[in-house]
């Protein structure tokens, strides 16, 4: 039996997995459920989010900057996959979205290996991320416990957007019925385009802040796919709130599994949502029938 | 009548490849009631969401107010000030009544305020804070109209508004229509509640299998048995 | 005939026995083509899986990473001596758990079943990586396969290899084609087209779906056991994602349903992989552009390689059959009615001379508080054409849907020559007799109108399920005849061999009734059958259904009163969910709360 010290540092690196996997299930989840598109890309866009705080900080040393510029720039890239590529295939069957946005993730991949090379990029912590907090009786690297903090705001200011703007209410509505909204008198076409490039923001503002803890490379985003599906699988196809729950519990789930045994963490995320699918196929906060 | 505000020619509708409306003209004076019957299946919904713009005639052509809207999306024919309430309701379920109704008003330059729309239907003051799904099916009628009227449509397309409903809520909702009318709003109704609907319009259009069968007067209309018969009943 | 059919395996065997000798000089190494056809194994299944049957898998590493280390495993660790037996077993195994996947796969649809075999593969990818590292080898993989001894030929690497690979890639691919073009294979083509429809016409989509993911897994399984022997060493990336996602790529380059196609495209992958990462400056750029190219094909539809081939060899076979189809089917276009006697299959109830061929007893459907079918009653006497009608709301497709088992009912029941069918679901039902033509078509566009007929045509003659890989889909001779009755009687004997898509809407909506009437059902409800036709074949659809009601039982919903009143029998009367009234057109037309209900007149006594 692992320690309570071990059990509590482990719980806190769920938190912080679990946050960075809310965010970027979250993007997902948003333009599946409005645009009904599963965006294979999205790994994709978590890498060039990473890439972009590189590239700032490597060039100006600023965080913040990096995080505004990384910001401005995934928006940019938001906007020109949809217009250009996305957009064709809203009446298209669900097989040929996959094919397409995956085809898109390995053209992002390989494009910024070609440009950076393969190997590993560092980014720096910033400043007032360096060092370690003692947390009663346990330490913890300062930048992972404001990264907590950071997210959580991110996803409170994404749940604002959401619930509290008019934005928000076209999004909510065009997840139940898009042409309905349309008859209502607005442009649903540039609400999907917001639509995308806001979960394309999401990816990349979660590959920027976790670009100092993790190696930044151009694979870096196929694992995080992944576990961003099951994710939204735990949590229900196109819910916001099953998102952050489903990651924050996915989260908890690799990092206290791996207190015990590490070999199995990441299986043992499988194991849980092939339980689910058996006993609840349209996860925590799905509906019945949206599948 | 008045001028025409809203004009179809010679308007040909398919779904898929099946040929719903054939030929089918027909005009709405301003300030007009027209009424749109038929037997199920004639065309009377083909019809509404031709004019709303979710079905692109294959030919003819639809003017409102002058000006030709065949083949604009939805969205800008809304803007123009024509508004459908569609026959399945289409409220959004997950949003409270209230913010169907401030979506509704999004994109309206001359917007009623929700006080406005609260005195026309106070149930839906009482309810404002539910979800659409928590609604009874007259209050979904309420509020799926109450959201063109929040839009200050000029034109409403309501698409069998008394479907389903009971025959207190359908006396209830005849009143408010007759109210918009008096108002000075234009409204092309489609309803198989053919005792209903004539109880407020001013002139009627028959269809039948995708054709415009007659024309005439509310009165014209119940005088005839027999086309009451051959064309809505059995 | 039969030689014409053989001719892509023939030049199939001519292509490999030539390749060591002719593409060497190309840069196609011995290994390089071993590869190419390991690839081009899973490939066979997986082209079996998403380009026949539709369903698009991103968990094939999955299988190939279990037979692969299965086979390493048995003969690294001296468990068996036979490379054959350990290859089999590895097979076996990837079929295994192919089984365990699918079956929590194959009954979600779309993205959800991408997403399920995806987090399945990543979940095999750790399993080998570390809980079981003791017998994989963890990241290390496995060395130290063996090659497998032939007789008296140890078959070592080089030609030897070859020659294995391309006979084992040759006898997949006769075996894949005779799936594809089997009556299985002809089911997974349906499940791919309309798979309501399949099931409706009396398939188990769920079974039919699960053993083709089992038959994708063995293809995997065996090619990942190759691998190993190839490579005399069973690499840990055998089970990663993107030797998933590689599949997908070469699969779509090289031509997805062509079954050759996943070969052709890993052909084109790993010939530039080996060739121009030497070459400094694009040595890292060639994925880049299999990756645009790959989006390209994608995003305008394209073919792939051995798609577009396809697609010019057979171009003037196509123009032959759509050939003289009009456009659209103006009016006055008569119906050609053959009107042959399509002799009604045995039924396969036991009838009774005093049952009623279908019977409702107090049946409803509510949705939450909405009661769309409430308590209905009514029995349809054997051989009778009986009419459903009401006005918009009255819930008569409800009840359609109710009586032919697509949905089930809140409560109550419905008998069938009575027998009891509630419950049983719409393939069971229809394969107890009972069919249905839609209110909207649903058919099976992208093929001919035989095989549209013939798809409900081999659902009756070969039960729910049934795995025969071998024979010919048009090869059953009490099905062909089926289908020529049944496609004559709907007289579209004409265009049996146009694609459906080209049909214009009349003759799609014959083809309806013709799918449902070649189940050889018993009891036909027919939903709408006249809606959206010309005055003329409206008459003409008349006649049909009076000619299909000899020897059968009729239960038509129509707006068509003139129709109604013409053909039927007895009618019965929906209004707002409820039996409002039942009788003969007489009774019906004299009936003043039906002639009220379709007014409205009910709430004429409120002063509106």
């Amino acid at each position: 039996m692992p320690s309570t010290a071990l059990l509590l540092s482990q719980a806190f690196n769920g938190l912080a997995l679990g946050t960075l996997l809310a965010l970027v299930a979250s993007g997902l989840t948003i333009i599946l459920g409005t645009l009904g598109v599963l965006n294979f890309a999205h790994g994709a866009l978590f890498m060039l989010g990473a890439y972009a705080m590189y590239v700032v900080m490597a060039h100006t040393g600023s965080w913040l900057l990096g995080l505004l510029a990384g910001g401005v720039f995934m928006l940019v890239v938001g906007v020109a996959l949809e217009r250009l590529l996305v957009r064709l295939f809203y009446q298209r069957p669900h097989e040929d979205q996959i094919l397409v946005t995956f085809g898109a993730g390995i053209v992002i991949v390989e494009a910024v290996r070609a440009y950076f090379g393969g190997n590993t990029k560092s980014v720096p912590t910033p400043p007032w991320g360096q060092g370690i907090v003692r947390l009663g009786f346990l330490f913890y690297p300062t930048y992972r416990l404001e990264l907590i903090g950071i997210v959580a705001a991110v996803l409170f200011a994404l749940y604002l957007l959401l619930y509290r703007t008019s934005i928000g209410l076209v999004v909510r509505a065009g997840i139940e019925d898009a042409r309905m909204v349309g008859v209502l008198g607005i442009n649903v076409r540039r609400a999907f385009l917001a639509v995308f490039a806001l979960g394309v923001l999401a990816a990349g503002v979660a590959g920027m802040l976790y670009a100092p803890i993790v190696s930044v490379q151009p694979d870096m985003g196929g694992s995080f796919l992944v576990e961003a599906f099951v994710v939204i699988v735990i949590g229900g196809l196109g819910s916001y709130p099953g998102a952050v729950v489903g990651g924050l519990i996915a989260g908890e789930i690799i990092s206290l599994t791996s207190a015990f045994n590490t070999a199995y963490s990441e299986v043992m995320l499988f194991a849980v949502m092939a339980l689910l699918l058996v006993l609840r196929p349209q996860g925590l906060f799905g509906s019945e029938g949206r599948v | 009548m008045s001028t025409s505000l809203l004009e179809l020619e010679a308007v040909n509708s398919f779904y898929g490849d099946s040929h719903i409306l054939f030929d089918v003209s027909l005009t709405v004076g301003r300030n007009e009631v027209v009424a749109l019957l038929g037997r199920n299946g004639a065309g009377k919904t083909t019809t509404l969401r031709s004019i709303m713009g979710l079905v692109t005639p294959r030919s003819g052509s639809i003017r409102l107010d002058g000006r030709a809207i065949a083949g604009l999306p939805p969205f800008e024919i809304a803007r123009l000030g024509l508004q459908l309430v569609p026959e399945e309701r289409a409220i959004f379920g997950q949003l409270t009544v209230e913010e169907n109704l401030r979506l509704a008003a999004l994109t309206a330059p001359n917007a009623w305020s929700l006080d406005r729309i609260y005195e026309f239907f106070p149930r839906l003051r009482e309810r404002r804070r539910s979800g659409g799904r928590q609604l009874s099916g007259g209050e979904q009628q309420m509020l799926a109209i109450a959201r063109a009227l929040i839009r200050d449509a000029q034109v409403i397309l309501l698409d069998e508004p008394f479907e389903g409903l009971a025959p207190l809520i359908v006396r209830d909702l005849v009143r408010v229509s007759r109210d918009l009318a008096a108002q000075g709003r234009t409204i092309l109704v489609v309803e198989q509640n053919v005792v209903a609907a004539l109880s407020f319009a001013d002139r009627v259009y028959v269809l039948n299998n995708g054709h415009i069968a007659w024309e005439g007067t509310p009165a014209a209309l119940r005088g005839d048995p027999a086309l009451m018969k051959a064309h809505l009943g059995v | 005939m039969k030689l014409g059919r053989l001719a892509p395996e023939a030049v199939l065997a001519a292509v490999l026995i030539a390749a060591p000798f002719l593409l060497v000089h190309v840069g196609f190494s011995y290994d390089l083509l071993e590869r190419i056809l390991d690839w081009g194994l899973i490939g066979l299944g997986f082209d079996l899986l998403f380009g026949v049957a539709g369903m698009l898998s991103f968990g094939q590493a999955a299988f190939y990473g279990t037979g692969g280390f299965v086979a390493a495993w048995l003969l690294v660790g001296h468990h068996l001596a036979s490379v054959w037996l350990a290859l089999a077993v590895g097979t076996l195994a990837a079929g295994l758990v192919g089984l365990g996947v699918g079956a929590l796969a194959v009954r979600r649809i779309g993205i959800y079943f991408t997403m399920i075999t995806l987090a399945f593969c990543e979940m095999g990818f750790f399993l080998e990586n570390s809980p079981l590292a003791a017998y994989t080898g963890g990241e290390n993989g496995l060395p130290g396969v063996p090659v497998p001894q032939l007789g008296p030929w140890r078959l070592t690497s080089g030609l030897p290899i070859y020659w294995l690979l391309a006979v084992l890639f040759l006898a997949g691919f006769v075996l894949a084609r005779r799936i594809r073009h089997s009556p299985f294979g002809a089911v997974l083509a349906a499940i791919k087209g309309n798979a309501a429809r399949a099931g409706q016409a009396g398939h188990s989509v769920p079974d039919y779906k699960l053993a083709v993911f089992v038959i994708a897994a063995l293809y995997a399984g065996l090619a990942g056991g190759l691998l190993g022997v190839i490579q005399s060493y069973m690499p840990p990336d055998a089970f990663a994602l993107d030797t998933s996602g590689q599949l997908v790529v070469q699969t779509i380059i090289g031509g997805v349903g062509t079954l050759i196609g996943p070969m052709v495209g890993a052909a084109v992958w790993l010939w530039l992989r080996d060739n121009l990462q030497m070459i400094p400056h694009v040595g890292a750029l060639w994925k880049l552009i299999l990756g645009l190219i790959f989006v390209v094909l994608v995003v305008a539809l394209k073919r792939g390689i051995a798609g577009e081939l396809r697609y010019l060899l057979t171009r003037r076979r196509r123009a032959a059959a759509e050939a003289g189809v009009p456009e659209d089917s103006a009016d006055g276009a008569p119906m050609p009615l053959a009107a042959p006697d399509l002799p009604l299959r045995a039924p396969l109830v036991a009838t009774r001379a005093d049952a009623p061929a279908l019977r409702a007893l107090g049946v409803s459907k509510f949705y939450g508080g909405l009661h769309a079918v409430e308590d209905v009653s009514f029995q349809v006497r054997s051989g009778a054409i009986h009419a459903v009608i009401g006005p918009n709301g009255a819930g008569k497709s409800t009840l359609f849907k109710m009586l032919s088992e697509e949905i089930a009912p809140t409560s109550g029941r419905v008998e069938l020559f009575g027998r009891p069918i509630t419950g049983l679901g719409v393939t069971r039902a229809t394969q107890l007799g009972i069919g249905k033509s839609n209110q909207l078509n649903q058919l099976f566009l992208d093929l001919s109108v035989s095989e549209n007929i013939r798809l409900a045509a081999l659902a009756r003659a070969r039960g729910r399920f049934r795995a025969d890989l071998w024979r010919a889909a048009d090869s059953i001779p009490a099905v062909e005849r089926q289908v020529a009755l049944a496609t004559a009687t709907v007289g579209l004997a004409h265009r049996a061999q146009v694609p459906v898509h080209v049909l214009p809407y009349g003759e799609k909506r014959r083809l309806e009734i013709g799918i449902a009437l070649a189940t050889g059902a018993n009891v036909l409800l027919l939903d709408e059958p006249l809606a959206g036709m010309s005055p003329a074949e409206r008459v003409a659809t008349r006649a049909l259904v009076r000619e299909i009601a000899r020897g059968r039982t009729v239960l038509i919903v129509e707006h068509d009163m003139d129709a109604i009143f013409e053909l039927a029998e007895r009618i019965t009367v929906l209004y707002e969910g409820r039996l409002l009234a039942e009788g003969t057109p007489d009774e019906i037309q004299r009936n003043q709360a039906v002639q009220a209900a379709y007014l409205g007149g009910l709430h004429e006594h409120e002063p509106a």
